[in-house]
């Protein structure tokens, strides 16, 4: 219905009250907003696909890892990088790339030159 | 911990820098024959490097210092993630160091060389725009990468949250831009990459809370994406049950609230028994083994006697889940 129809204005009435409820909305969500959650001022426009859990052989990579930490380095020299895993504990494991794309075979234990699995210290 | 592989004694070889839980920045230096056993960075001082909380292996206690912050009274921080990042453009690594506790970021200055580093003791805040950098709810991990590719190292990191609450708000992924130049870095306000969890689901969606970031352009399409270790927290829908499996459900929850009761009991009793065993006994003797031992003999039936319970519970009613993956934030 064109604007001008509306003898009463009750279009622009409907526009105030929509932008004063959205403005309160705003309020409130900013007022309101669980602990914790990032009070960003700077919007973004970045966006990203549902995440996807990566496999590591037949496997979920650093699944009941305590907080596992994924960096990306070719740790075995082949050029293409491999995904390694900190946790916690200080210790690291690494999924070696498999050569095809996006693949990562089963983890196994980044060793230090001694041979011994490489771990860091922590308490 | 986090993790980053750098050049750090600029040796030819990769280091592998990363900082745990005890408080200070590790180091597995690299070498012809693979990594050596990490050690710990210290300052021109000699002194281990961290924020102000450390876990003491001599007093086996977490303590706390003033001495790298330029104010007394630090609040207790902990250093769990650390990176090198020459921040004053002077052709060696400085540190920033993140704080677990508020989320802080710290910078600590190399006034030496790669080779010959002479860190100051001293941690000044990095700023993000005009206020410190501050994560909301905990800080993972940070990440060094130039995300807008203009050039310079902008900052991701990752936050916590709740990581065991199945419905309090968890971790997200945060990005701040350097809008600075070479030598003077100015990393501008927080920008959103993977919002806080609200978690509630009935399956693992997402990295609920803890989320470990990593940027790379994983699928080779030219822009950055996010790799992600955290934890999943969801609750599995239950099938419909009939009238008799509700009631067994109801008398099961009660059976599960009598032994947990019983078993926090216990465990007070087991507290105090040990302690009055072993007066003046050392923890790490032989005696002292023997002497525990028995006493916490006491504690396996009664939990056995509720897990058997709780196993019975959630084959009628599934419980919460709690467990960590690593995921692909594909970018769009």
């Amino acid at each position: 219905m064109p604007r001008e129809t509306i003898p009463d204005g009750s279009f622009y009435m409907r526009v105030a009250t929509l932008q004063s409820l959205t403005l309160a909305l705003a309020g409130c969500v900013v007022l309101f907003s669980p602990r914790g959650v990032a009070q960003t001022d700077v919007e973004t426009t970045i966006r990203f696909a549902p995440p996807k859990r990566i496999m590591a052989g037949d496997v979920f990579l650093g699944e009941n890892r305590l907080y596992p930490s994924p960096a990306m380095h070719d740790v075995n020299g082949d050029g293409r990088a491999d995904i390694v895993i900190g946790d916690l504990f200080g210790k690291v494991t690494v999924a070696p790339h498999t050569g095809k794309p996006m693949s990562y075979g089963a983890e196994e234990e980044v060793k230090d030159r001694e041979g011994e699995q490489l771990k860091f210290h922590n308490w | 911990m986090g993790s980053q592989f750098v050049d750090f004694n600029a040796d030819g070889h990769v280091d592998y820098l990363s900082a745990t839980f005890d408080g200070s920045p590790h180091i597995s230096y690299g070498s012809k024959g693979g990594f050596n056993e990490p050690v710990r960075l210290k300052d021109a001082q000699g002194q281990r490097i961290l924020i102000s909380s450390y876990w003491d292996y001599d007093e086996r206690a977490h303590l706390k210092t003033d001495r790298a912050l330029s104010k007394g009274n630090a609040p207790a921080e902990r250093c769990i993630s650390a990176l090198a990042f020459d921040w004053d453009g002077d052709g060696d690594n400085d540190l920033l160091l993140g704080s677990y506790e508020k989320g802080h970021l710290y910078r600590q200055m190399n006034e030496g060389t790669n080779k010959e580093p002479k860190f100051t003791g001293k941690n000044l805040a990095v700023m993000a725009g005009k206020q410190p950098f501050a994560l909301p709810a905990k800080m993972t991990t940070p990440r060094l990468v130039d995300w807008d590719g203009d050039g310079d190292m902008d900052l991701v990191a990752g936050s916590f949250g709740d990581s065991f609450g199945q419905s309090s708000v968890g971790g997200g992924v945060y990005l701040s831009r350097n809008n600075g130049a070479k030598g003077k870095p100015a990393f501008g306000k927080l920008e959103t990459l993977i919002a806080p969890s609200a978690k509630g689901m009935t399956a693992p969606t997402r990295p609920d809370a803890g989320l470990y970031p990593e940027v790379v352009d994983y699928d080779g399409d030219g822009d950055l994406d996010l790799v992600v270790g955290g934890y999943s927290l969801w609750t599995p829908k239950g099938r419909e049950l009939n009238a008799k499996e509700k009631a067994k459900v109801t008398a099961l929850r009660a059976q599960l609230a009598a032994l947990t009761g019983r078993r926090s009991k216990l465990l007070r009793k087991i507290s105090a028994e040990v302690t009055e065993a072993t007066v003046g006994l050392d923890p790490k003797s032989k005696e002292w083994r023997a002497k525990v031992k028995p006493i916490r003999a006491k504690y396996r039936p009664v939990e056995e006697e509720r897990l058997a319970v709780s196993k019975q519970l959630k084959a009628l009613v599934p419980g919460p889940q709690r467990r960590s993956f690593v995921w692909l934030y594909e970018r769009l």
